[in-house]
């Protein structure tokens, strides 16, 4: 069986995030920047199914600028087999990402396609089900656990208040959520086995997708500062300020 | 002229970052792997086994994954950040550098997988109490006879020596006290009879241990590198150990400036964040400069401690260890300062940190010491 | 100008000199200039000696236990006793809470508490510091409401220093929060035995248990322990700092521990020879021993402006003695880490069984580090250092 797995150069989760000055995005000169966590764990439990043997190839697909190439050398350490790169310097919205990737499944023909539920960077939580839906595949979303049978895959999704399992035939999409997996740190030896694994280069162009953007960003801002606590004197008062002034009871 | 990381690099700066951002991510974390019965997390140096970082710098053919200083050095900064416990420093670089360089291939073969896989840890038994920084002045004899040496010295200061399970021993087998000629170099496992230990805890959480051999013998398959040439092998693994050694100060400097800096930005008195007074920002910046003086020479030291040359290794690697140290004693003393009450107490990492950095200072030469080896062959520059 | 003492004045010094040398204990003395932790009973035996001899408090009023002397006298005192390796007298009871109870406090409280500091029969701790209020002190929180016949105090102070050993603490609080804050705070003198307070430890950088944290939980003070006015308490805090300030110059201490260095620099081995024959060891002990020399003579024309003039008030040029002389003192405790060189590694503590041998072979160096890192709060406590300087340029330089 042959897995896709789709990963995304964004800002390090540990960089504190400054706004441009000018409010048209956020500050990214000098920035770490890394794999989106939920797509790191996308890649694990792609790497996890190939040790259990019920995988046999699976490919990391990045699409982004040239150094997007470091986020899918990540996902070859980590144990992907190989990777394409699908160069741009446009911003891409989820809807071209999508449509890009259907592309890619098409030339790939893989049987599970597996994703994070979303980017820490625009947090849309899209790319995923507009696959599904472009592809016409069926989508186990924010999955917490997975089972892979015979042609057909158990996705346990977390939802409000518990969990739901349901069961996809494959070909299928999937996508990740916090408490999936634990990634794995690269080790040296994959590291250095990375080196030679291959990294393809296409572009929305060669695949024909126009990814000219459809949104348009109006503001960024800097959440707002914590406001100051107020100690409180009593339970009652405490119960008296959550009613009246947080309006939360 | 490049200073940039490879592809390959930066995945393990990555790797070994995020491990040890995870598992150093607060000083009750550090303190609880110092209490474990070895003074350090067994848990962590599995891991470091299980990422390949503990067969880093031995060649592939040795069961290594071959690298240089670059990635020793990317390993010991994330170290420093850390402020790690784990005795790579005595292991790999120390212990494995002496196997690299003189081990035959008997020995690179006994030891180094066992090394890689964690199961072997070892120390470099050297200084003793009347040498100071002099690696020549070893009054520890070993004597040859019919079964092999006898050993019997005094040596001090063996870093991480209670949890080595071998020894690298320098012993006199000829010359004078100072000679550099006439030093041989031993392997010595830790339980042979005639070795007693004494282990201290050390000022910034480590442990060092005093190693008394009396009588304790030895057969000539534990001899490393040529018998009575083992002082070039000790000067030039001892250079590549300040190189890391820089590496892993640079780090913990980078870790103390950020503290610092947040800390100036979050404390507020008169009202104000006291990061807007325009002396304390002035400080800030010396800092930085200070450590970003220290990271160059940290690189310089890097790139020069493979040199073949090695009057102009020994140069650099004194010209580092100079401004590390002058960097760390700085950036030390002023983070502690701008932190007020709050820098002066175990609660606090960042004090920590400073501990650290005062000792790197004193190890394996001091300011002075280094100092005098730079001015003794004419510094850097050479004359008009 | 003339730098040689009088006569009378060189035999002042011989007195104090001997005495501190034949009456107090060699064994306190030998741990303050060691650096290692002195015991509660350390300070009180020691304290008491001095009483005894009249000489805990001379700079107190005649009537109160103080000496007639000349500031010239005060200085020779203060810098034999910390060249003697002496410990001060309690700072807490005899320069901070002491003069102010004696300057602003009433007859019943001078009479009642005085002889008792003086005497070290009461421990005081100082609490001023908390968690909000360091270099900006005025802006404390720990507030006391009056009920009747007492004040109600809650808050928290920090930074206590050797508050686990104190009888009593003498306290800043705000009693009145409407006014500005300097004209709020009141000065409280609190018996630690009051329920309420809880101590708890704060262990500082070089492994000691120095200074705590103390919590006042609706802890229940009499009137008759606030001194002076309410809410006049901000004078007699400055009264204080000023008085912590001048002496803190500690140039006998930065003497005692050169000396020191030099004797344990020719028991260093180095090469053939020891440290002592390092030439480049001894250009930098000089170094600090030029800066020291040239500091003594600031702090001595200092004391002569004072003893010609005959104010006792505090100059601002003590700014310039707490700044040059902490950083001085600084400075010595890293000549004292380079003399232990790579022994200051060492702690003392040996881990596992086995004889407690001292590391390394030298009984020194385990002290040497911790009290190099001791040593940073000196230019932090007292009014930091930075603070120092905006008082020079405020003061001294019209900025
Ligand atoms: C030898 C020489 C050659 C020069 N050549 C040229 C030239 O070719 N062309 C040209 O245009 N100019 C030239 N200059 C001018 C030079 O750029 C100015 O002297 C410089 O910008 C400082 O301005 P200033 O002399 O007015 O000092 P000021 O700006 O008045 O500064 C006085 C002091 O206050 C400090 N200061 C000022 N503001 C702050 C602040 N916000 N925070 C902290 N400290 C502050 C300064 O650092 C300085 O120490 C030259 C100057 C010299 C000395
Ligand atoms: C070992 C030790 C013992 C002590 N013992 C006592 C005691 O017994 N009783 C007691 O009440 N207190 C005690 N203190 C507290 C001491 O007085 C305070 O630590 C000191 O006032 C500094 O306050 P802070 O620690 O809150 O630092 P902060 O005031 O937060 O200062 C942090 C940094 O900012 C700088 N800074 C602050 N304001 C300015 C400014 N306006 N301009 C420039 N720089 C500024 C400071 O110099 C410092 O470098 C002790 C402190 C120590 C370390």
């Amino acid at each position: 069986m042959k897995l896709l797995v789709c990963v995304k150069r964004v800002v390090d989760f540990n960089v504190k995030i400054r706004v441009k000055p000018d409010g048209s995005g956020v500050e990214l000169a000098n920035i770490k920047m890394s794999m989106n966590p939920f797509d790191e764990i996308a890649v694990e439990e792609a790497v996890r199914l190939k040790e259990q043997g019920k995988v046999t190839e699976i490919v990391a697909v990045s699409i982004g600028p040239q150094q997007a190439g470091e986020t899918i050398r990540t996902a070859l350490a980590m144990g992907a087999d190989r990777g394409i790169l699908v160069k741009t310097d446009a911003t891409v919205e989820p809807l071209a990402v999508a449509k890009i990737l259907a592309k890619v499944v098409e030339q790939e023909k893989p049987d599970l396609v597996i994703m994070g539920k979303q980017a820490i960077d625009d947090d849309a939580n899209q790319t995923g089900q507009m696959l599904a839906a472009l592809l016409g595949w069926p989508q186990g979303t924010f999955a917490f656990k997975v089972a892979v049978g015979e042609g057909s895959i158990d996705v346990t999704r977390e939802v409000d208040g518990g969990l739901q399992t349901v069961g996809l035939k494959l070909p299928a999409i999937v996508t990740t959520d916090l408490r999936l997996n634990e990634p794995r740190y690269a080790s040296l030896p994959n590291i250095m086995k990375a080196k030679k694994k291959p990294l393809d280069e296409t572009s929305p162009e060669t695949l024909g997708i126009d990814v000219s953007p459809r949104l348009k960003v109006i503001k960024t801002v800097e959440p707002g500062g914590r406001k100051a606590g107020v100690k409180v004197g009593s339970v009652a008062e405490l119960v008296q300020k959550l009613k009246v002034e947080a309006g939360v009871l | 002229m490049n200073f940039d990381l490879t592809p390959e690099q930066m995945l393990l700066k990555d790797s070994i970052d995020r491990l040890i951002a995870s598992r150093y991510s607060s000083l009750e974390k550090r303190e609880a792997y110092r209490k474990e019965p070895l003074g350090f997390s067994e848990a962590i140096w599995a891991q470091f086994a299980e990422l390949g970082l503990l067969g880093l710098p031995f060649s592939e053919e040795d069961g290594g994954f071959g690298g240089g200083p670059v990635e020793t050095m990317v390993v010991m900064e994330a170290l420093g950040r850390g402020l790690s416990l784990e005795p790579y420093l005595t292991t790999v670089v120390l212990g494995g550098g002496f196997l690299r360089h003189a081990g035959s291939a008997e020995q690179k073969a006994a030891y180094i997988p066992e090394i890689v896989v964690g199961n072997l840890k070892l120390a470099l038994a050297q200084t003793e109490r009347q040498a100071r920084y002099d690696l020549a002045d070893i009054a520890t004899t070993a004597e040859k006879t019919d079964r092999g040496y006898v050993i019997d010295g005094q040596k001090s200061l063996v870093l991480a020596g209670d949890s080595a399970d071998l020894f690298v021993v320098s012993a006199r087998t000829s010359g004078e006290q100072r000679s550099q000629y006439g030093v041989t170099l031993f392997l010595v496992d830790a339980n042979t009879p005639g070795i007693s230990r004494r282990t201290y805890s050390t000022q910034d959480g480590g442990r060092a241990t005093e190693i008394e051999f009396s009588g304790t013998i030895v057969s000539t398959d534990a001899i490393l590198g040529p018998v009575d040439g083992g002082y070039p092998f000790l000067e030039h693994v001892i250079g590549e150990t300040i190189a890391a050694l820089s590496a892993e100060a640079v780090g913990a400097m980078e870790s103390l400036h950020q503290l610092t800096v947040e800390y100036l930005k979050t404390r507020k008195q008169f009202g104000v964040s006291i990061g807007s007074f325009q002396t304390l920002q002035h400080r800030a910046v010396d800092m930085l400069m200070a450590l970003e003086q220290a990271r160059s020479m940290e690189m310089y030291a890097a790139m020069m401690v493979g040199s073949d040359n090695a009057d102009e290794r020994r140069s650099a690697i004194s010209a580092a260890k100079v401004q590390i140290n002058r960097s760390a004693r700085f950036v030390g003393q002023e983070a502690v300062q701008l932190h007020g009450g709050i820098g002066m107490t175990m609660e606090y990492i960042g004090a920590h940190y400073f501990k650290r950095l005062t000792m790197i200072e004193s190890l394996f030469g001091d300011t002075a010491h280094h100092l005098h080896q730079v001015a003794r062959v004419g510094g850097l520059v050479a004359a008009a | 100008m003339d730098l040689r003492f009088t006569e009378e004045e060189n035999a002042f010094r011989d007195e104090v000199r001997s005495f501190f040398r034949t009456e107090i204990p060699a064994e306190i003395r030998r741990k303050v200039s060691e650096g290692r932790r002195l015991s509660r009973e350390d300070y009180v035996i020691s304290q008491r000696i001095l009483n005894a001899r009249d000489w805990a408090v001379p700079h107190w009023p005649l009537e109160w236990g103080g000496q007639p002397w000349t500031p010239i006298q005060r200085y020779i005192f203060t810098e034999e006793l910390l060249q003697a390796a002496v410990p001060l007298p309690l700072q807490f009871n005899c320069y901070m809470v002491g003069p102010v109870i004696a300057a602003f406090g009433s007859e019943e409280q001078k009479k009642r508490f005085l002889p008792r500091i003086a005497n070290l029969d009461d421990w005081w701790c100082q609490g001023f510091s908390e968690p909000g209020a360091g270099s900006d002190l005025a802006s404390l929180k720990t507030r006391a409401l009056r009920e009747g016949d007492f004040y109600v105090v809650d808050g928290q102070k920090t930074w206590t220093t050797l508050g686990q050993y104190a009888d009593w603490i003498f306290c800043l609080v705000r009693t009145d929060p409407t006014v500005k804050k300097q004209a709020g705070i009141s000065f409280l003198l609190i018996d630690m035995k009051t329920p309420g307070i809880t101590v708890r430890p704060i262990i500082t950088i070089d492994g000691r248990h120095e200074v705590n944290e103390i919590f006042f939980d609706n802890v229940r003070v009499p009137i008759e322990n606030l001194v002076g006015e309410e809410n006049k308490g901000w004078d007699y805090a400055k009264f204080l700092l000023a008085n912590e300030r001048t002496g803190i110059a500690r140039i006998g201490l930065s003497k005692e521990r050169i000396a020191r260095i030099k004797r344990l620099a020719k028991e260093v081995p180095v090469g053939t020879g020891t440290l002592w024959d390092n030439r480049d060891f001894r250009a930098r002990v000089a170094s600090v021993e030029i800066e020291l020399k040239a500091l003594e003579i600031t702090q001595m024309r200092v004391v002569a402006t004072q003893s010609k003039t005959g104010s006792s008030k505090p100059d601002p040029a003590s700014s310039i003695l707490k700044i040059k002389g902490s950083e001085l003192q600084q400075t010595t405790t890293e000549l004292l880490l380079e003399a232990a060189g790579p022994y200051a590694l060492l702690t003392g503590d040996q881990i596992g069984a086995g004889p407690n041998e001292p590391p390394g072979g030298f009984d020194w160096v385990d002290a040497a580090a911790p009290t190099y890192f001791n040593n940073r709060k000196v230019t932090i406590y007292g009014g930091s250092n930075e603070i120092q300087r905006n008082v020079i340029a405020r003061a001294i330089l019209g900025l």
